[in-house]
């Protein structure tokens, strides 16, 4: 008998459903203040540049940039055994200085990615009604 | 205007240390509370106040650690589970006693070998991730070797730092260790081979580079001058400390991780003092993962932006250099106590009951410092 491995899920909530709902419709969004514009992520129920609660979600271009990864080559949950190595990456949005998401680096080499790569997002299904958006190199 | 209390390191104790003795959290606190009233001389009741720090999965509480030892009555108790691990207690002791809110306090960190073992561990038979996490962990982000590798990988970027240059530290570092056999877990010099040559965990992150999960429980006890002045041991003070925190709360998510933490609680510490960086004689920097006691290198104003590997291959961390670092092997070779070990060394160092690992410059100042990312905190020591 084999045990099922199970993908870590999220487990969406009044802040982050927006998110994962976006990204099952092939979008990528991100929380933004209604009232100053400002982008922020992970979301919160305050605007930490002006403390308005008004806050929604707005599509981003999914145009940034890699500010550093790193190759996991030990998975810490079952999911990821036959997916090592990966590119785990930390992706700064082109939509504001420090917007910035944890995410992974696909279509590429992980030993050809570097710091500052020009990266665009797609998407990945993890299965079970969840989609995530990852990154891979940008076209030219 | 009332004078601030000064603050003096009266005792020190470790619990049994192991990869797994079986001993509950409780019994390792107990342990190293005995140990450090016993090397302050003094007995419960001469104590008036507890400060805990704990993993709020591995929670320790301070009033029934209070109680366990039969401490009567405590003036000033808090157990914390948010922030830069042991300095969190010691902040809250100075604290506590410059203000006059207690005189004599005893600061513990326990930990349990699986404490760091990361969010998939947290997580448990649950599927659903909650909170923030579910930003993180889809994406295999579940532990701390996950941000050290990427913050290593950016110091590389940003400043041409190699694997080599964290390398020399842990090389560094374990000479110390070798000669504490004592309370190493590890008894062999490490050559560069040896660290490449070590799996890696996160690429850049090799396994030499992280800190050894061991079950312990450390134990500090604070007091005020005037009573440190009658007590057993000769006392050492604080000079000036501080935390440091980021904008942002995520480690993963900082604005800068070349300047994160650190440098906030570094800048703070210095402003507070007359201290300069070329009067410390000896360094207690957290080594969780190896670039930290770097990046700690480089906030204090040891050497330029970007340069630890270079001051670390020179030789100023070792026991004949400027700075000697981590003299009692950090916690990549005694294990985990979490922040708490550099706090003892030093005050050991600077007390002159380092026995045989004395310091051939005998140092008269010693910085301790604790945490990296989203919080941090950092104290200059004197002898006197």
């Amino acid at each position: 008998m084999t045990t099922e491995v199970l993908a870590p899920l999220p487990l969406p909530n009044e802040l982050t459903a927006a998110f994962w709902d976006g990204a099952n419709q092939g979008k990528l969004v991100i929380q933004r203040c209604n009232a100053c514009g400002h982008f922020q992520h992970a979301p919160e129920p305050i605007c930490a540049n002006c403390l308005s609660f008004d806050l929604g979600y707005s599509a981003v271009s999914g145009k940034g940039s890699v500010y550093t990864f790193c190759i996991p080559t030990q998975a810490f949950h079952p999911w990821f055994e036959d997916k090592l190595p990966f590119v785990l990456a930390v992706v700064e949005l082109d939509e504001q200085p420090g917007l910035k998401m944890i995410t992974n680096i696909v279509e590429i080499n992980p030993d050809d990615v570097k710091v500052g790569d020009r990266v665009e997002v797609t998407f990945s299904p993890l299965g079970e009604g969840f989609t995530l958006p990852v990154f891979r190199p940008a076209a030219q | 205007m009332a004078k601030k209390n000064r603050v003096a390191i009266v005792g020190v104790g470790y619990s049994d240390v192991s990869r797994g003795s079986g001993l509950t959290l409780d019994k390792l606190t107990a342990q190293s509370s005995v140990a450090a009233m016993d090397d302050a001389g003094i007995k419960p009741t001469d104590i008036d106040g507890v400060v805990v720090h704990s993993f709020p999965h591995q929670f320790v509480s301070s009033t029934h650690t209070a109680a366990m030892l039969g401490i009567p009555d405590v003036a000033f108790y808090s157990g914390n589970v948010d922030g830069a691990a042991y300095s969190v207690a010691a902040m809250h002791a100075i604290a506590a006693i410059a203000s006059g809110s207690a005189e004599t306090v005893l600061t513990l960190r326990t930990v349990h070998k699986a404490g760091a073992a990361g969010g998939a561990a947290l997580l448990g038979p649950q599927r659903g991730i909650p909170g923030n996490m579910q930003f993180s962990m889809p994406y295999g982000s579940f532990t701390g070797s996950h941000w050290a590798g990427m913050y290593m990988q950016r110091h590389m970027a940003m400043y041409g730092s190699t694997e080599e240059d964290f390398g020399a530290f842990a090389i560094a570092q374990r000479k110390f260790a070798v000669a504490n056999p004592t309370e190493s877990f590890f008894h062999e010099e490490l050559t560069m081979d040896d660290y490449l040559n070590s799996r890696y965990i996160a690429k850049p992150l090799h396994l030499l580079d992280c800190d050894y999960p061991v079950d312990s429980s450390s134990a500090l006890i604070f007091t005020t001058e005037e009573r440190a002045r009658d007590m057993k041991q000769k006392p050492v003070f604080f000079d000036s400390w501080a935390n440091g925190t980021t904008a942002e709360a995520d480690f993963s998510l900082v604005r800068d991780m070349t300047h994160s933490s650190p440098w906030m609680a570094a800048k703070r510490m210095w402003s507070r003092t007359d201290l300069k960086p070329s009067d410390v004689n000896t360094a207690g920097l957290y080594d969780g993962f190896s670039f930290i006691a770097m990046q700690w290198l480089e906030a204090l104003g040891f050497c330029g932006e970007g340069e630890s590997g270079a001051f670390v291959r020179s030789g100023a961390t070792s026991a004949t250099g400027s700075l000697p670092t981590n003299t009692d092997g950090g916690a990549c070779n005694v294990g985990r106590r979490h922040g708490a070990n550099f706090f003892i060394e030093v005050t050991r160092q600077l007390r002159g009951t380092a026995g045989d690992r004395a310091l051939p410059n005998k140092p008269e100042v010693g910085v301790v410092s604790n945490a990296v990312g989203g919080f941090a905190a950092c104290a200059l020591l004197t002898a006197e």
